[in-house]
């Protein structure tokens, strides 16, 4: 009974991988991974478990370089990064220590402050007097993957729902943050990028001469717990609430606690006894008459407060430290947001340079839906194109029939695939779809003229030695594909590489499975009389 | 219904070098239209938005009428082409990036559409010096992948003058497409480096077909090649058929990337049939004939 299936094992592979390509196109347990508060049918993307990439379901593409100059080969001499990092920054002028950064592993130094030009770092790593090789642009590994991260973080916090970031290097070495969001236009997403995000509290205190303002009384790295934006329940505006992190190392002073202090030596408990005083930092910044903490995004002053007298008063008491709860008030709610999703992403370690370097590219979605008829009405025109030349030339469906079905099962069994793996299916994609059916056919036309030709087929041996010389055709024809396609799927060419992938694995399901089953279908209509 | 009849070639009534006069005289035409250009414009071809730089625009045409001269009006910048494409209601605008501006083109181009009440469809925006970049990793891509298919074409048939037929053939496969092109005025876009790509893998094919038939088998010459052709243009034709359909197709729903493959690979494999059928066979039968014999 094992004898059918023995003589038939090519055409039952193929069924096999056809199953197989359904259960993962329409089984609901292949489903696309769906978002946090989505459910699967709001994740599936028409009736199929195909996902559609930027081009055919709409959202924005975003390719840049992150900005910096990085000294390569760098010897440290046994110093620690951090005082590499302090000695560079302090032959730059006005740069500060947080926008230079020394990776030992890598032996690496970097500015990531884009005012600092490649010549003025190189003078200023000359000058800091630790030897190094060369200076390239762009910035340390290190860097890229924290900027990743942030970015990731940044998309997630947002709640733009399947965006990715990952880096990619081009051709000249030179890396990039690649960044995919579906369904968002382009300036929500550039604006969500371009801020470097660092959130600080600053307080400005009046003085003689003035408003004086101590910088950076709490940065990012210093709140244990960041809330979402709430509207404030008293009157307009609305605030991010937080917690000071009021636990430190070895007996250090915590966040809390220093900025319990500085609060109070800047007066405000005596400043703000009773309700009625009031920050008047947005009128006259120059001279204010009580202190206020100030809410800087990316050096820009957002938002300036008082302080409620309550708070104040346990400031004054040091009690407050015990809690380390606070409000970081905004004037709208959006700004609030902004602020709770930069705090919690953190900042990103250096700028993106999207209008300089970058591309993006934006798609809308209803474009995207008509790029997806349009290509599905292309695509099988071209399949009808080739059925009829098949036809025309053969005029025999026993042959042309099984071409052009065997043709499609390569393509259905690289659309189960991409479900399987969730690959995106866009425009390129779809391109090596019809270049498969192109070469499918090809190969399935030597096939057929092969062992058709000089005389009848009517022993299985006769057919054999004549499919197997057509098979070595078919194998080089394959090796050539391959070989000419796989510089596009590793070169970093836009979406191409998705072209050559699906054109490679195409003509491999074809050489391996599809090809020989029709080998054996054909044996059969042929010698089966 | 007409069937599709393979022409036979009467080979004996030329000599080789009548074969081959025409593939080669239409090649040096090809390489002459690509160097002229490279004179004149400093490309060897019309080279695309992803290879120059600059903002593409895709605007939604409401009905309202006028497109095109709101279009014009819309934008500070004299756009570089306008394109209409009916059958998606859309109008394709494309800029060349100013000159040393290229900050927030991008931006400012969409502010002044939603100015103007022009919806944007989509946006592409390409950086100079990251499209240069594009440009250098394509010819790197295209010479890569036709070296790998020299090195494995001398390896499957280990014979010089074979070898060098399909090489040659190839090259002239991937130089003509690029002169049509240069003469219809398609640009040179990342779907264009993918079709040239295709056509290192797709011409080859029918030229392996060929000299596999006449090396490998027994058999006559002329036989043998008239088996090969047989199958080979039935091959090339069905290609064609799919690649014509499709650059057809594509260009009516206004799919630029469908279309320049479309277009290429078409024109690709026509130029595969003259140059497997005519240069190849002729080198093949030089050859056979009179190569090995000496």
């Amino acid at each position: 009974m094992f004898e059918p299936i023995k003589e038939n094992w090519r055409i039952l592979l193929l069924l096999v991988v056809v199953v197989a390509a359904s259960v993962a196109l329409f089984a609901p347990q292949f489903g696309p991974e769906t978002a946090p508060g989505e459910d699967a049918s709001e994740a599936q993307q028409g009736i199929t478990n195909l996902q559609y990439g930027l081009d055919l379901a709409g959202g924005t593409r975003v390719r840049a370089p992150l900005l910096g100059h990085t000294a390569t080969g760098v010897d440290f001499g046994g110093d620690q990064p951090g005082d590499v990092a302090q000695a560079v920054a302090n032959e730059l002028d006005g740069v500060p220590v947080r926008d230079v950064g020394a990776n030992a592993e890598e032996g690496a130094v970097e500015v990531t402050d884009q005012s600092v030009s490649e010549s003025e770092f190189r003078s200023a790593m000359d000058a800091s007097g630790y030897a190094y090789e060369d200076v390239r642009s762009g910035v340390t590994q290190e860097t890229r993957d924290v900027a990743e991260n942030v970015i990731q973080g940044k998309i997630n916090e947002a709640g733009l729902s399947g965006g990715s970031v990952q880096q990619v290097q081009s051709i000249s070495g030179e890396y990039f943050i690649l960044v995919e969001v579906p369904g968002q236009d382009r300036s929500d997403v550039i604006d969500l990028l371009e801020e470097r995000g660092t959130v600080q509290i600053d307080i400005a205190y009046p003085t003689d001469n003035g408003t004086a303002v101590q910088e950076a009384v709490l940065t990012q790295g210093d709140f244990d717990e960041i809330g979402t934006a709430a509207e404030s329940e008293r009157g307009p505006g609305a605030y991010v609430p937080v917690t000071v992190r009021n636990t430190a190392d070895d007996g250090a002073q915590s966040p809390a606690h220093e900025f319990q202090q500085a609060v109070a030596d800047r007066g405000f408990p005596s400043a703000y006894s009773s309700n009625a005083a009031q920050c008047d930092y947005s009128e006259n910044p120059d001279d204010v008459s009580n202190p206020c903490l100030l809410l800087t995004v990316d050096g820009e002053v957002v938002n300036s407060f008082g302080m409620d007298s309550d708070l104040a008063a346990s400031m004054g008491r040091g009690t407050w430290a015990d809690t380390g709860n606070f409000r970081l008030t905004t004037g709208e709610f959006e700004s609030a947001q902004t602020i709770s999703i930069n705090l919690r992403a953190g900042a990103l370690p250096a700028e993106l340079d999207i209008s300089g370097q970058g591309t993006s590219s934006t798609i809308s979605a209803t474009q995207g839906e008509n790029f997806r008829t349009y290509s599905l009405i292309t695509g099988i025109l071209a399949v009808f194109a080739v059925a009829g030349m098949v036809f025309l030339r053969y005029r025999e469906p026993r042959v042309a029939l099984p071409m052009i079905v065997t043709a499609l099962a390569e393509v259905y069994a690289l659309l189960g695939f991409a479900a399987l793996v969730s690959y995106p299916i866009e425009l390129a994609v779809i391109a090596g779809f019809i270049a498969v059916v192109g070469t499918g056919v090809d190969d399935l036309v030597i096939i057929a003229d092969e062992v058709m030709s000089e005389g009848e087929v009517n022993s299985r041996t006769v057919f054999d030695s004549r499919f197997r010389r057509a098979f070595w055709v078919i194998g080089a024809a394959a090796a050539t594909t391959i070989i000419a396609m796989s510089p596009l799927m590793v070169l970093s060419l836009g979406d191409l590489s998705g072209f050559a992938i699906f054109t490679i694995l195409g003509v491999l399901i074809g050489v391996l499975i599809t090809r020989p089953a029709y080998g054996d279908i054909l044996r059969r209509l042929l010698t089966v009389r | 219904m007409v069937a599709i009849e393979v022409p036979e070639i009467n080979y004996t009534e030329y000599s080789n070098r009548q074969l081959a006069a025409i593939p080669l005289a239409v090649l040096v035409l090809a390489l002459a239209i690509i160097g002229g250009w490279y004179l004149v414009t400093g490309a060897p071809a019309n080279l695309g938005l992803e290879f120059t730089g600059g903002v593409e625009l895709r605007i939604a045409d409401d009905g309202d009428g006028n497109m095109e001269q709101r279009i014009e009006t819309a934008f500070d910048q004299e756009p570089d082409s306008v394109r209409s494409i009916p059958a998606d209601d859309v109008y394709v605008v494309t800029f060349r990036s100013a000159e040393g501006d290229p900050d927030g083109l991008a931006g400012d181009l969409e502010a002044q559409a939603d100015a103007a009440d022009l919806s944007t469809e989509a946006i592409d925006q390409v950086s100079p010096s990251f499209a240069s970049d594009t440009a250098r990793t394509a010819v790197f891509g295209v010479g890569l992948a036709f070296l790998g298919m020299s090195v494995l074409v001398f390896a499957l048939f280990r014979t010089f003058v074979p070898s060098i037929a399909v090489v040659v053939s190839a090259f002239s496969d991937l130089v003509i497409p690029v002169a049509v092109m240069n003469l219809l005025g398609i640009q040179m876009t990342l779907g264009t480096i993918a079709a040239l790509l295709m056509i290192i893998g797709y011409s080859v094919d029918s030229d392996i077909l060929l000299n596999n038939a006449v090396l490998r088998r027994t058999g006559e010459f002329y036989e043998s090649v008239s088996g090969a052709t047989r199958t080979g243009v039935t091959m090339t034709l069905t290609s064609m058929a799919a690649m014509i359909v499709m650059a057809i197709v594509a260009s009516v729903f206004g799919i630029d990337l469908l279309r320049n493959i479309g277009i290429i690979l078409a024109v690709g494999l026509c130029a595969d049939l003259m140059n497997t059928y005519l240069l190849n066979v002729s080198l093949l039968r030089w050859y056979k004939f009179e190569g090995v014999n000496r």
